[in-house]
């Protein structure tokens, strides 16, 4: 639904002085529509579902998908690749969704936090995370629990340590470390 | 209010509510929020920080694809300055509005701002704007001692006996200089804010500590009534204290809004985020402690400065905790502010505490040594019998049995005092402690708390959950006191049109927060026993309102279970949908005359591991004793705990922010370069609470946790460094460097 779809919905229910309220601030929010001068067609598959998207081309792969597609589980804490929050998968691998360009990732397969699991259905992960009490704040999270994820497939030893080592790249400025390893452990037993 | 002893829930480890929201990135953080039509914002940051705006040139930035508007001094239109305001109202660091005058004062200061449709364009549009300037010499000094204050001389904090004479007397003294170097919050989370404006109503979403205060700044900055104003943070990334008050980028972000009638975007970036979002001023201490030879104190001296920026006076406040730690006659803690050209400096976890500690600690383990004593055994002959600096007795003060504690799971007996005299696994061991404490306090809080016809109950509280866990303790208080299971109970926080609610800051959240809900909660109880006496149909109609309790969710004639009827079926049979109740609790916090001296305190424990021929150290153990009143959920209580000694970890051994003495820019304006605690950093850590209740404080008997946890942490791990190497560190962080020097030397300041 558009912008204008909201406005009607809104004013049907709305009473007279306020829906007048709303319809002046519609008519001064709804420019838009129209495609964005300098953007570029690109169609990304981001959790099994193919999406056609107008972007900026120098618009990164976690802009893309927080401001254009609106999945916003991904999180930016720095655009420089140093801190993990904005981690996600291409083709199962775990990635920095801010060093990557979107328009260079439109025939691979996209994973981000919402297509893991959802409450109600989490992924054994996810739950492990609830379970154990790994984060705070919970903004580092959605890249801890990716990285986490694809760290479980790749070949590291069976340690604490190795997972120490191996969830290094994402930083929990909340300092959960201990309990993220416990429920990254918690799930390599599982498994 | 009577004191909760039993409860099902309250000291029960329970998982967080809002746990399956951040583990599937449904969270909304400020910066998830979108709106049609929303734009992007991007300010321009001034590359000097001493001198004056020559040139500024927008032209080509504005004819860039996309961009919207550009603004500057000139267009940005009306921002006011907020009143000077004697309470705890109206707080911000960096008083003076973004864009009010050509002068710049600190590196990253905002001189411009563009808008544009992508959040690409705007940002190279920002960096398209041409400024020239009339650069000055910047001073960003890292000598702070011994260089102009901002006043004549240093101001009295605390003060008691003759503490001149008693050192020129002392049998035993240490005379020392501490240093902590600027340290920046850097929350995972960037400082965001999604602004809003209907042309009359201005609906913020920030990364807000103290959404109240905000919304109160705001209206004062923006020139309208506080009812025009909302701030709204569901969740917040943390802050540590640097989200605490407002800064420059939100009324930017409001502004831009207001004047293009758009839902504006702006999120700090990292670089920004070192700049004007506030850091932990750069604070150099002297102490001198002087003793008996048997080891009891005589006087403790502390004097402190700490750096502030050119307009602002920020007070670390680092003798905090001197005046009442340990018993002695003799005290005088001074402290003064000199100015940078930096940001504003502002609260960072622990602030004043922290770094106080950091030196007084690290100065009695020197003590220790000079007496050579044992440093435990030091502090707790040391013990005060009440608080020396007002003459009133502690509300609840565990300190010896947190050493005693601490020792023994330590296994403090094993230590042997001699420098690098322990080994394991081929490595030089260091031991090392110190105690710790941090404040307690109410502040004035609402609360309101509904119960449901259909069997649950609603909280609301204008306070926030930084990742304290205020979500879930707010749910168990409601549970504790009406039986509607946790997860039944819908907790409504981070907004503030809410019943106004603490700050998050001062680890007083749950301390204030939770007899206002329990108070509220007991009052709607009262309000459903009314409406189980006087409804038609209610088996209870005609009875008095003594006649009756509330036991696990049912109302029930007193002491009979027999009959008991749930709180649900007695609103159906009310026919109404909910009965409400609201509740306050006061303030503790300022009081001019307190009777009671309100702490937390704590011992940490912390053992390196030293490999001399690679000039590895790493900290490998840490026992943190804590005794903070009664906790009332264990699992995020231990999760802060932990995550304070992370964070201590980074302060001891990586944290500094460090300035460009030509240009006065942070230069290591990244997380790469700033280095904080990461997974493989973290040693092991085992955490006790002492968990007795502080019923003075409140009926529930609980303090707070989310600040003591990094008290003393920085110097229990140096005090280990010296045990190990023998050089004692005293300008943080402990670099190789420092390492290098041969044993039994100590580093010194320039
Ligand atoms: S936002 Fe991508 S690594 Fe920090
Ligand atoms: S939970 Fe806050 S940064 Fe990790």
């Amino acid at each position: 639904m558009g912008a204008a779809g909201v406005a009607t919905a809104a004013t049907a229910v709305t009473p007279l002085a306020v829906s007048a309220a709303i319809a002046e601030t519609q008519e001064r929010t709804v420019p838009q529509a129209q495609a964005i001068t300098g953007t570029m067609p690109v169609t990304l598959k981001v959790n099994g579902q193919s999406h056609s998207v107008q972007i900026d081309p120098r618009a990164t792969l976690l802009d893309t998908l927080r401001e254009t597609l609106h999945l916003t589980g991904t999180k930016k804490g720095c655009d420089h690749g140093q801190c993990g929050a904005c981690t996600v998968h291409i083709n199962g691998r775990r990635v920095n969704s801010c060093l990557t360009f979107a328009g260079m990732q439109q025939n691979v397969e996209i994973t981000t936090i919402e297509g893991l699991g959802q409450p109600g259905h989490l992924h054994p992960m996810q739950e492990a995370f609830v379970e154990h009490d790994g984060f705070q704040c919970g903004y580092c999270t959605s890249g801890q629990i990716m990285s986490a994820v694809a760290m479980v497939k790749e070949p590291w030893g069976t340690l604490d340590s190795d997972v120490k080592e191996a969830m290094s790249g994402n930083i929990c400025r909340c300092g959960a470390y201990p309990n993220i390893v416990a429920a990254v452990q918690a799930v390599r037993r599982m498994a | 209010m009577d004191q909760v002893t039993e409860s099902k829930v309250i000291g029960v480890a329970t998982p967080r509510i809002d746990g399956p929201l951040k583990v599937s990135g449904s969270a909304m953080y400020a910066s998830d929020h979108h709106f049609p039509g929303l734009l992007y914002a991007w300010p321009v940051c001034a590359t000097i920080s001493n001198g004056t705006i020559a040139h500024l040139d927008t032209a080509g930035a504005e004819k860039m694809p996309g961009v919207v508007a550009v603004y500057h001094r000139e267009n940005i239109g009306k921002l006011y300055r907020v009143p000077p305001s004697t309470g705890f109202t109206l707080i911000l660091d960096e008083k003076r509005p973004p864009l009010e005058d050509d002068t710049i004062r600190y590196y990253g200061q905002y001189v411009a701002v563009a808008v544009a449709q992508t959040v690409e364009q705007a940002r190279a549009a920002a960096e398209s704007v041409k400024v020239t300037y009339n650069k000055e010499k910047p001073d960003t000094g890292e000598k702070l001692l011994g260089t102009p204050l901002t006043t004549d001389k240093p101001d009295e904090k605390s003060k008691r006996g003759d503490t001149a004479a008693a050192l020129q007397a002392a049998k035993v003294k240490v005379d020392a200089v501490y240093r902590i170097p600027v340290e920046t919050h850097n929350p995972i989370e960037l400082h965001a804010s999604v602004a809003v404006f209907d042309g009359k109503k201005y609906t913020l979403y920030e990364t807000s500590q103290a959404v109240v205060n905000h919304r109160d700044v705001m209206a004062q900055m923006l020139g309208v009534p506080t009812e025009q104003v909302q701030v709204i943070t569901r969740f917040l990334g943390s802050g540590f204290g640097g989200k605490l008050w407002p800064w420059p980028h939100g009324l930017l972000a409001a502004a831009c809004a207001r004047n293009l009638g758009r839902p504006v975007k702006l999120v700090v970036s990292r670089q920004m985020m070192f700049e004007s979002v506030g850091h932990r001023p750069a604070i150099d201490q002297r102490i001198q402690l002087a003793a008996d030879a048997d080891g009891k104190l005589t006087a403790v001296q502390q004097d402190y400065v700490n750096h502030t920026s050119m307009l602002d006076d920020y007070n670390e406040g680092c003798g905090e905790i001197t005046p009442f730690l340990y018993s002695t006659p003799n005290l005088l803690v001074t402290g003064g502010l000199v100015r940078r050209n930096v940001g504003n400096p502002t609260a960072m976890r622990g602030p004043g505490a922290v770094p106080g500690l950091f030196a007084l600690e690290s100065a009695m383990d020197e003590l220790a040594i000079a007496l050579k004593m044992d440093p435990v055994q030091l502090r707790l002959k040391n013990e005060p019998a009440l608080d020396e600096s007002l003459n009133i007795p502690f509300s609840s003060r565990h300190m010896k049995e947190c050493l005693t504690v601490g020792s023994e799971k330590f296994g403090w007996a094993k230590r042997t005092p001699e420098i690098g005299s322990m080994k394991r696994d081929g490595l030089t061991l260091g031991w090392g402690m110190a105690a710790c404490s941090w404040l307690a306090a109410r502040i004035e809080t609402e609360a309101t708390v509904e119960l449901l016809q259909d069997g649950s109950a609603r909280v609301a509280c204008g306070t926030q959950d930084i990742g304290g866990g205020t979500y879930t303790v707010m749910a168990q208080v409601v549970s504790h006191e009406t039986g509607i299971p946790v997860n039944r109970v819908d907790v409504v926080l981070g907004d503030s049109s809410l019943p106004p609610g603490p700050i998050s800051g001062g680890s007083w959240v749950t301390a204030s927060m939770t007899p206002a809900v329990l108070a509220a909660s007991q009052n709607a109880g009262k309000a459903l026993v009314l409406a189980a006496i006087k409804s038609d149909g209610s088996p209870f109609k005609g009875k008095k309102p003594e006649d009756l309790e509330l036991v696990d969710g049912t109302v029930r004639l007193k002491g009979q279970q027999q009959g008991a009827v749930p709180m649900a079926e007695i609103l159906r049979i009310a026919k109404v949908n909910s009965v409400s109740g609201t509740g306050k609790s006061d303030s503790t916090f300022g009081a001019a005359k307190p009777k009671v001296s309100f702490h937390s305190y704590g011992a940490q424990f912390a053992e390196v591991t030293w490999q001399p021929e690679i000039a590895r150290l790493r900290v490998s153990r840490v026992v943190t004793v804590i005794d903070a009143g009664r906790i009332l959920n264990p699992r995020p209580a231990r999760n802060q705990i932990e995550g304070a000694v992370v964070m201590g970890v980074g302060m001891a051994l990586f944290e500094e922010t460090m300035y460009d003495p030509r240009s006065g820019a942070p230069i290591n304006n990244n997380l790469a370069d700033y280095v904080v605690a990461v997974n493989a950093d973290t040693p092991e850590i085992d955490v006790t609470f002492l968990d007795y209740p502080d019923y003075q404080l409140n009926a529930l008997g609980a303090r707070g946790v989310g600040e003591i946890g990094l008290a003393g942490i920085a110097s229990a791990i140096t005090n280990a460094v010296y045990h190990a190497t023998g050089v004692r560190v005293r300008d943080l962080p402990v670099r190789i460097e420092d390492l290098l020097v041969p044993a039994n030397r100590t580093t010194h300041l320039a």
